[in-house]
């Protein structure tokens, strides 16, 4: 048995795809992804894609970073065990920074790595695109639009025909077995 | 702009040099003959903070040249200009070389070392002092005036081929200038390096000779970038607003200036912060007098003027701009972006100021047998005055520079520049 996954329509150069994504976007496509064999600068921005979303992640790492240092330095040196070193107080801003800004920089990198890991869902040992019969082809010379069977607007009649007004070659329906 | 308002801009320029230098020159005068530091303080922060931009600029370029970058031609045209103020700000620093040359008993008004019979804190003179003593091999008048000639000849030197390589380049297209300029280059950032961090020791480290700091010289460095990318900055962004780089000077390339900025933001702090944690951790008096007097009366132990221009420094040097720049749309749009390149430069100002400014002033009477200078004073009028001479004089040449044929807009033969016209990010 198998489920559809999308419908795909390829096209034979990048500006062909360019000005193919800018319809797809204003008919108001929201589940959709472009495909190409080399990087179409300005593709993002025509497709409607906003920033990463990363930055968010690495800043809320790093201020969570910047606190579970205060609280380690306070909690240990201040609280649990006071012990003066070096005839610095028990605690200030000053004399650990060093660990405040290493805890900053280490949690904001894993916000980084995993923010990133979890916003494009990777690792993914598969998906479902791998079973059109020529994706291959987009490592090569093709150029492919896949619109989600996901999308609320997306329509089995209605949406091929649209990928063809829009100048889409070899439109198929991606289907995904499951057993 | 016609020839007759280029003109005319340039006369008004030249009128602020003469009148800003020599307002700032009678009182270099006046403080030769009544024994009054405060004018040579404020002549020296006012050349500095045009000298730390060009030497940041130079650096840059040399850069931008050594990783044979692709995005940075266009920009790099516009640094290039800037290096033409280079000669200029060796002659705004020849009064106080002459004066430690030829001052008589005056000589060390700026430089105490520089004269050895100059009373000491400790209550010896300079010659006794074994402080000096150890560092007399060094520290020395004609040692001192020699690496001073030879800081500015690596710097004018440098910045003579970075412009010619590019320069000549315009005119026969040969791609040999590019390589040219990466091989000087390769040798003109360590040449700049040591340039600029022994500059910074001789220049600004040792108006308090008994003091040290091994990153001194990195602080001037990361200073000097700051306020060369900020300049760069506005600069780039006053040229887009009069319409001469429409279409050329991209979005990209202010993304990527202002990424740098940040960077820069990050290095200062770190530098700044490092060099006073560890002094402040190793708490060594013949140290911790340094920031002492920049935090508090050194009499009295109360908080000073000065403890709130260090916090100025921290919070509005570093965390504003830091926090501000993280922002992507205060880094691409030009109004957000020029206020905090303004920001950054005024801060710069007065780091400068935080550095050069607070000294020991002798005083008999005192607990500890000195004062510590005033934030508020005569140094700031004679400064300021300084400022604005050796501003208008940079900015005249690197307009004459920009105006005359000696260059295209663009590089438009270097073989990166469609790379740099079609940088996006």
């Amino acid at each position: 048995m198998d489920i559809k996954y999308g419908v795909a329509a390829t096209f034979n150069s990048a500006k062909d795809i360019y000005d193919a994504a800018g319809k797809v976007r204003e008919e108001g496509f929201k589940n959709w992804e472009c495909y190409t064999p080399i990087p179409v600068h300005g593709l993002d921005a025509q497709m409607g894609v906003g920033r990463s979303k990363v930055p968010c992640f690495t800043l809320a790492g790093g201020i969570t970073g910047f606190f579970t240092g205060t609280l380690l330095v306070w909690f240990m040196n201040y609280y649990d065990y006071p012990l003066i070193v070096g005839g610095k107080p028990y605690f200030s801003m000053i004399y650990p920074f060093p660990v405040f800004y290493e805890l900053t920089i280490l949690f904001a990198a894993f916000g980084t790595l995993f923010g990133m890991f979890f916003l494009n869902r990777l690792p993914q040992h598969n998906h479902p695109i791998f079973e059109h019969p020529s994706f291959g082809r987009t490592g090569d010379d093709k150029y492919m639009i896949v619109i989600e069977i996901e999308d609320p607007k997306f329509d089995d009649e209605e949406t091929p025909e649209f990928l063809k007004t829009v100048g889409g070659k070899s439109i198929t329906m991606i289907r995904e077995s499951i057993e | 702009m016609s020839e007759v308002a280029k003109k005319d801009t340039d006369l008004k320029l030249l009128a602020g040099a003469v009148l800003g230098l020599a307002i700032g020159l009678v009182g270099l005068f006046l403080g030769l003959s009544s024994g009054d530091k405060a004018p040579f303080l404020g002549w020296l922060w006012g050349c500095s903070f045009w000298l730390s931009i060009a030497i940041g600029m130079l650096m840059l370029v040399m850069i931008f040249r050594v990783f044979n970058s692709r995005w940075t031609p266009v920009v790099r045209r516009q640094l290039e200009h800037g290096l033409a103020a280079f000669p200029w700000l060796g002659l705004c620093f020849a009064p106080l070389l002459l004066v430690a040359l030829f001052g008589g008993d005056n000589a060390g008004i700026l430089w105490s070392w520089i004269n050895p019979d100059s009373p000491t804190v400790d209550g010896i003179t300079v010659a006794t002092d074994v402080l000096h003593q150890k560092k007399a091999g060094y520290l020395n008048l004609y040692f001192f005036s020699l690496r001073i000639i030879l800081y500015f000849a690596v710097f004018c030197g440098l910045s003579h081929w970075m412009r010619k390589v590019s320069f000549t380049q315009d005119q026969d297209g040969d791609p040999k200038w590019s390589h040219l300029g990466m091989k000087v280059s390769a040798i003109g950032i360590p040449a700049t390096a040591l340039a600029l961090t022994f500059g910074a020791f001789d220049m600004f480290m040792s108006l308090e000779y008994q003091w040290f700091s091994t990153m001194y010289g990195v602080w001037f460095f990361s200073s000097g970038m700051r306020a060369a990318l900020a300049i760069t900055i506005l600069g780039c962004l006053f040229l887009l607003k009069k319409g001469t780089l429409t279409g050329i000077y991209k979005q990209a390339h202010q993304y990527d200036l202002a990424c740098l900025s940040l960077a820069f933001t990050v290095f200062w702090a770190y530098i700044s912060f490092s060099q006073y944690f560890l002094i402040y951790s190793a708490n060594i008096p013949e140290e911790t007098f340094w920031y002492n007097i920049r935090e508090i009366n050194p009499n009295t132990g109360e908080t000073s003027a000065w403890f709130w221009v260090s916090m100025g420094l921290i919070f509005g040097h570093f965390f504003f701009p830091f926090l501000y720049l993280l922002f992507y749309k205060n880094k691409i749009n030009g109004g957000r972006i020029a206020f905090i390149a303004l920001w950054i430069l005024a801060f710069h100002l007065l780091d400068l100021y935080w550095n050069i400014i607070p000294g020991r002033e002798i005083v008999p009477g005192a607990y500890v047998g000195y004062e510590a200078r005033p934030v508020l004073g005569f140094h700031l009028f004679w400064g300021i005055s300084t400022l604005i001479g050796v501003g208008c004089l940079c900015v005249r040449a690197v307009r004459q520079s920009f105006n005359s044929n000696v260059a295209e807009l663009i590089p438009v033969r270097d073989p990166r520049i469609l790379d740099s016209l079609n940088h996006h990010e």
